[in-house]
């Protein structure tokens, strides 16, 4: 490794962090969110038991679970336009990443539900509670400790996924790596150093859930 | 005040309740007895609806309730009316001892905090855990954790407790101080009825004993009848294996 490709990699370590923080954690962090909301709408649906929504949850998560993201993108951001819906490029991924979230996670936050005993539930019953109250006050909270953990793992895996983007031009770390390497044929270093990107991403974030683990740990 | 009609219960082709009928009047303090299966606990739990009896009815405070068909309405008018003490005490694990009081007076009662706050002080007060208010449940013993269960209770000025078991999951050593704080109540003439195993309990404080069998009632009396005039073979049998443990 010569000077040359050391002073390249440390003139474009700023140009992917900058696109990493423009582009990768918006992108995840928009996905990431709308995905929780879906999840939980998802997961609440199948443990109220509530008729026909179950059935409508479980199919998507079966559609969503069973079939590649990459494969995903290329029906929202391809294949739409050719039965008249154009979306374009971000919005395409915010949707199959919000989606994708939306599937894996119910799965945890169900489980994490389930896990809470049964007690709990008919104790709130007992003082007077509803269904709902006693699960949004006492229920989810609890199940919210056991899912922390695993909904950190998913948050972590789409910060990678997110590198799927490429495939739908979004110029994002992988993408300016290529083309900055396009020019030097550097490809090894400036791939290796995306990866590097991703890796300062999620070891921060590795950071922070384990300090929140430690804090929701103390408040028990 | 409550009266149980011909409660009847399956679980499948088991049948667990075969035609119940019980009444309680106020200021009662009514254990009821049985060996393991015998369906008091699933009696209990039919009269606080979380479990739908297969038929029978429920007179509670001059009003009647179908233990199959009542509506959710009824059920959540019903429940206000009744405490309930699980045998696994059941306390809000995300929540501190004063909180799991107040959380019902406050979310299903719409009672102010403050208002909430100074009952739940009073209840735990009672149960000698007001100097563990700010604990969580995690933090307590069983018989800490089962006091405070009765604080729940008791906070939301029932007309019935429902004692499942209370002392069934506690070792020998904390059975005491729960006993106590229920005699406690009996005495101040609650009205409780109470599915339990200690004999000494249905003796010295009950008022009349309900002894169950195979999802039928065997013999009912009133305590001290029951314990030395029994009638029935079964429960003189019964009885005896009781003593025998002792």
């Amino acid at each position: 490794m010569d000077s040359r490709i050391i002073e390249e990699l440390i003139t474009s370590f700023p140009k992917l962090l900058s696109v990493g923080i423009k582009v990768t954690i918006p992108l995840t962090l928009i996905s990431f969110t709308i995905g929780i909301g879906i999840a939980l709408m998802t997961a609440m649906v199948q443990t109220a038991k509530l008729p026909v929504l179950k059935q409508i949850a479980r199919f998507y998560v079966w559609i969503i679970r069973g079939t590649p993201m990459i494969v995903q993108l290329f029906v929202v951001y391809f294949g739409l336009p050719s039965i008249g819906i154009t979306l374009a490029a971000f919005p395409s991924a915010v949707i199959v990443f919000s989606l994708s979230v939306g599937a894996y996670c119910s799965e945890t936050i169900r489980a994490a539900i389930e896990s809470v005993p049964a007690g709990q539930l008919e104790a709130g019953y007992c003082v007077g509670m509803n269904y709902w109250q006693t699960m949004v006050r006492i229920i989810l909270p609890q199940a919210f400790r056991t899912a922390f953990p695993p909904l950190s793992n998913s948050l972590i895996g789409l910060v990678k996924d997110t590198s799927l983007a490429y495939s739908v031009a979004i110029v994002e770390i992988l993408a300016t790596a290529q083309r900055i390497a396009a020019r030097s044929y550097d490809y090894f270093w400036l791939y290796c150093e995306a990866g590097l990107i991703y890796l300062i991403f999620c070891t921060i974030l590795t950071f922070v859930q384990s300090r929140m683990e430690k804090r929701m740990e103390r408040k028990r | 005040m409550l009266e149980l009609k011909n409660v009847k219960k399956s679980f499948g082709k088991t049948k667990v309740l075969e035609d119940i009928n019980i009444t309680v009047n106020e200021g009662d303090v009514i254990a009821i007895l049985g060996p393991s299966g015998s369906g008091k606990t699933t009696l209990l739990r039919c009269i606080e609806f979380l479990e739908r009896a297969d038929a029978g009815v429920m007179l509670l405070d001059g009003m009647e309730y179908s233990l199959k068909k009542a509506s959710k309405r009824e059920v959540h008018e019903l429940r206000k009316k009744l405490g309930f003490v699980f045998q696994s005490y059941n306390l809000f694990a995300n929540k501190t001892a004063l909180e799991n009081v107040t959380e019902g007076l406050i979310v299903a009662g719409k009672m102010k905090k403050e208002e909430a706050v100074s009952i739940g002080r009073a209840a735990l007060e009672k149960v000698g855990m007001l100097d563990r208010s700010t604990f969580y449940p995690s933090q307590l013993s069983g018989g800490q954790q089962q006091r405070v269960a009765i604080a729940r209770a008791i906070a939301l000025d029932p007309k019935v407790i429902l004692f499942d078991e209370p002392t069934s999951a506690l070792d020998p050593e904390l059975t005491g101080e729960v006993l106590s704080v229920m005699k406690k109540l009996a005495d101040e003439g609650t009205t409780m009825i109470v599915v339990t195993h200690e004999m000494g309990f249905a003796k010295n404080v009950a008022d009349r004993v309900i002894f169950m069998e195979d999802g039928v009632v065997v013999e009912e009396g009133n305590a001290k009848d029951f314990f030395e005039h029994p009638k029935e073979k079964r429960t003189i049998q019964f009885l005896r294996n009781s003593a025998e443990r002792i």
